[in-house]
């Protein structure tokens, strides 16, 4: 009986969350979160009103991200949205439970040693943030904008590999989603198909 | 990085470990072929990759040998399908090859499911080979054939890693290479079959409602798992809403929330879950994909321009046809007489335009309710499964009815009354404007007799042509019946240029009567497509017996007795040949003869359009149809002209004709998902599968040889089972 109603609690929570994915749609108003961060502090999408913000969905252990840090294009790429005002949020989904304070402190380090210094660092435990924005993989990206729609979602650029050296022949889907964005014209690219590791819900 | 810490060898390596490997795994079965191909294999902590070939009768020149990249995957590891679902990346070969030996895209074996969480994957497991078709030059001399592969994969459980191996391998030219044959077998097994049929996709709301008929019987009433080739398309996850309609599988398959895809056209992979191999399904997509992604890809410019300046064409002939209406003898005389009364003093320049202007309202009103009224008939009659399509023989033959009637009626041979009695058209509004208004209402009503012949004319168009574009076509034509009357009443002096009534109305009048009946010539010949000479035989014999009708019933001077005589005659003699003629104008049974035999040219069907592409031939299709006159005009010049023909010869393009003359759903589709509602239309597809071209309708030969010479050369001269395939050079 007690198995059976785990079953049953694990299929609608699994239900739910797939039913959860289909939200996010760009053109649309962002879902809405509030989070602990990194420093324990609250943190909200709300809280951003105003400004544009960049959600990254990160993971150290991911050779995608790893190309990206590496090389030192995605903290280029974070410094200077933040000079524009833009508020840049990093994302490391786990599975529910899994060793947070661990992740969350390995993480910091991580960022630490790549010259990253997002707005806030948030470990997305079970993946409750996730689901609402429908991230596949690391890294996936979005935009939001001042009124607090979406208006990108998908890969950091359009070399899907790992290999570091398509990073200078790229072109950077979020760069020139902020960039047109903050000069008030239309996003040409405003959905593309992330690639990388899976989002670790499980 | 922990994950990094995999070990890639490099080609100098691998042949040692190469040497250490095989010999320890398989002696038996790699021991005969050691002097003849130098196998290379990549060890990593996660895989063995292997360069394998299988060239039975060794490497002659001008012969197809196949080439591999075979990866045994550690146990609960994975490598990636072509679209790798959520997440992943496809594993890419890039080969080095000799001068001219040219290698196809990877031939990719029926995916699995590889579901994490709520995320999905495509990929393999376990033991899998990549295959790709080589194809060796005419004058391919060497010893050994030489092949050298760069291989990236990425491999997966929990974590990814990247892994790459470079291989080389050389396969002797005189003597077989066969020692991987059960391992291509087997993997051929794998490969998904190309569905015959015609499969069917529309976007209908968040989701893709498909439809594929010609599944084999083995996947009858399964449960079936759908794989789009194209990634960022659809909810890889979410489950597929399907059922079966005796052999046809409906599917609805969500798509994805952040659809990054908005393809024309696309491949999909269905399997039953358990079988090793799928079936490769072709879908053309039709429809409106939701707003908030990026524009449609695949289809060049379809011409939207060439469509708005047909309809200002067709705007501008009802125009000249609506003033041409004045002509008639019973709107002559009254129009004159109304504009000659213009001339008489008095009257203010402003009460003279006010008076136009309603009248020029009056009639165009007039138009517009009557083209409502018969779009509401029409679209009535569609729901009650009516054809008011050229593609429907008795749409058809009533056509030719109504125009042999028309032409009839102006050539003299009976009369028609007035569609409202004279009381009603003497009636007169208080309001001087008003009745200006009711006027111009009352003139088109007045002189239908007359104008009714030339109504027709409209009537068949607007039956035809899309409910907006036909109430535009009867606007125009109400503005051409208004337009010399609100001419003269904005400039007065007009009037005196206006030509007095005559005998030449009654001559002009017969004068149309002999266009109607080549339009009826015209009509018998789309008929005699549709159903054939019997049917065309028969129809005549009905427009002989509706002409004796017409006779009896409406020339003057008949008494009532001998009306009522001939009359009775008449109606009997045209219900029994309609009766008589009604099967022979129903049967659409017999063949068309646009396809004729010997002809370069074959039916149209998508499968052919895939098969080809597939074997690397360039396809072009003619969208036609008996009764598109454009159609025909190209076909005898441009499709006829000899430098066109040579081009595509020469370019091996594979012609197929799509013949419209009669309904067919498949092309209807084809036609929407190149962005046409209609024919003639002219497709070029790429062997390469590709962006499609869609050429002008008005066909020169320049614009077909120079759309020939931007696609890709066709890169097989005989058909084999190559994909398309790239030219490797050193």
């Amino acid at each position: 009986m007690k198995k059976w109603m785990t079953g049953a609690v694990c299929t609608t929570l699994l239900l739910s969350a797939t039913a959860a994915m289909a939200q996010a749609t760009v053109g649309k108003p962002a879902p809405t979160f509030t989070a602990t961060d990194a420093t324990g502090k609250q943190v909200s999408l709300s809280d951003f009103k105003g400004k544009f913000v960049v959600l990254e969905w990160t993971n150290p252990d991911c050779p995608f991200v790893g190309k990206h840090y590496n090389s030192g294009s995605m903290p280029a790429t974070q410094k200077d949205a933040m000079a524009k005002g833009v508020a840049w949020l990093s994302i490391q989904t786990t599975a529910l439970n899994w060793r947070v304070d661990n992740t969350v402190a390995q993480l910091q380090a991580w960022q630490k040693t790549k010259n990253a210094s997002p707005t806030a660092t948030i470990v997305d435990g079970g993946g409750k943030i996730a689901s609402k924005f429908g991230a596949k993989a690391t890294p996936h990206m979005y935009v939001v904008d001042p009124q607090g729609t979406l208006i990108y979602a998908g890969a950091i650029d359009d070399k899907p590999s790992t290999n570091l050296s398509d990073i200078k022949t790229a072109t950077n889907y979020v760069s020139q989603a902020l960039g047109e964005a903050l000069a008030n014209k239309p996003v040409s690219h405003p959905v593309t198909q992330a690639y990388g590791c899976s989002v670790k819900y499980l | 990085m922990k994950h990094l810490k995999s070990l890639v060898v490099g080609r100098g390596a691998a042949i040692v470990h190469m040497m250490k490997t095989f010999l320890a795994i398989s002696p038996l079965l790699a021991l005969p072929a050691m002097g003849l191909a130098q196998p290379s294999v990549v060890l990593t902590e996660h895989v063995r990759a292997e360069l394998v070939a299988y060239a039975p009768q060794g490497v002659a020149a001008g012969q197809t040998v196949r080439l591999g990249l075979q990866i045994q995957h550690k146990r609960h590891w994975h490598t990636y399908w072509r679209n790798p679902g959520d997440s992943g990346l496809p594993t890419t070969l890039s080969w080095q090859l000799p001068n001219g030996v040219q290698v196809g895209e990877i031939e990719w074996p029926t995916p699995k499911q590889l579901p994490i969480g709520p995320l999905m994957n495509y990929g393999y497991e376990g033991q899998l080979l990549l295959p790709v078709f080589v194809r060796i030059p005419a004058n391919f001399d060497a010893a050994m054939l030489d092949v050298k592969l760069r291989a990236d994969w990425l491999v997966c459980k929990e974590e990814c890693i990247p892994e790459s191996g470079e291989f080389s391998l050389k396969v002797p030219t005189k003597g077989a290479t066969a020692s991987h044959s059960n391992l291509f077998t087997a993997t051929q097994a794998r490969l998904p079959q190309i569905v015959e049929g015609n499969p069917t996709a529309r976007v209908d709301g968040n989701a893709l409602a498909v439809e594929i008929d010609g599944l084999p019987p083995s996947l009858h009433q399964k449960e079936l798992l759908f794989f789009s080739e194209l990634a960022g398309l659809v909810d890889h996850a979410a489950p597929l809403g399907q059922r079966w309609e005796g052999t046809r599988w409906i599917a609805r398959i969500p798509l994805s929330a952040q659809r990054s895809e908005s393809p024309s056209s696309m491949h999909a992979v269905v399997v039953a879950p358990g079988q090793i191999s799928g079936m490769r399904v072709p879908l053309a997509v039709t429809g409106a994909w939701p707003t908030t992604a990026s524009s449609p890809v695949g289809v060049a410019a379809a011409q939207p321009a060439a469509e708005t300046s047909s309809l200002l064409v067709t705007l501008g002939f009802a125009f000249i046809g609506g003033i041409l209406l004045n002509l008639m003898p019973c709107v002559f005389p009254v129009l004159s007489l109304k504009v000659l009364g213009f001339a008489r003093p008095g009257q203010s320049r402003q009460t003279l335009a006010a008076s136009g202007l309603a009248y020029t309202a009056g009639v165009i009103a007039s138009f517009v309710a009557l083209a409502g009224l018969l779009l509401a008939l029409r679209a009535g009659g569609e729901q009650l499964g009516w054809g008011f399509q050229l593609q429907s023989p008795v749409f058809v033959s009533l056509l030719a009815v109504v125009f042999t009637l028309i032409g009839l009626n102006l050539a003299g041979l009976f009369e028609m009354a007035s569609l409202l009695p004279s009381s009603v058209a003497t009636l007169r509004a208080r309001h001087p404007i008003a009745d200006h208004a009711l006027t111009g209402v009352l003139a088109v009503a007045v002189a239908s007799p007359c104008t009714g012949p030339f109504m027709g004319v409209a009537l068949g168009a607007a039956v035809t042509l899309p409910a907006t574009h036909a109430l535009q076509v009867f606007a125009a034509l109400g503005l051409g019946m208004a337009f010399p009357y609100l001419a003269v009443s904005m400039v007065p002096r007009l009037a005196s240029a206006l030509p007095r009534p005559g005998v030449w109305m009654l001559r002009f009048k017969v004068l149309m009567a002999f266009p109607m009946f080549a339009t009826v010539v015209w009509l018998l010949w789309v008929l005699g497509q549709q159903v054939g000479v019997d049917g065309a035989a028969s129809l005549l014999a009905v427009l002989v017996a509706v002409a004796f009708a017409a006779w009896a019933l409406g020339s003057p001077g008949f008494g009532p007795i001998a009306r009522a005589g001939y009359g009775a005659v008449a109606l009997i003699t045209l219900g029994t040949t309609a009766i008589w003629a009604w099967p022979t104008l129903q049967s659409t049974t017999s063949a068309t003869s646009t396809v004729a035999t010997g002809s370069p040219w074959q039916p149209w069907s998508r499968t052919a359009v895939a098969k080809a592409q597939h074997e690397g031939r360039p396809v072009f299709v003619d969208f036609t149809a008996a009764w598109c006159v454009t159609c025909q005009i190209n076909k005898r010049t441009t499709l006829s002209d000899r430098d066109v023909l040579a081009d595509l010869e020469r370019r091996q393009v594979l012609l197929l004709r799509a013949d419209w003359t009669k309904r067919d759903p498949n092309i209807t589709q084809e036609l929407a998902r190149l962005g046409r509602s209609g024919v003639p239309t002219y497709a070029l597809h790429p062997a390469s599968g590709g962006r499609s071209i869609v050429l002008a309708e008005i066909l020169r030969p320049s614009d077909v040889r120079r759309a020939l010479a931007d696609i890709p050369l066709a890169r097989t001269s005989e058909r084999s089972p190559t994909a398309s395939m790239r030219t490797q050079t050193q």
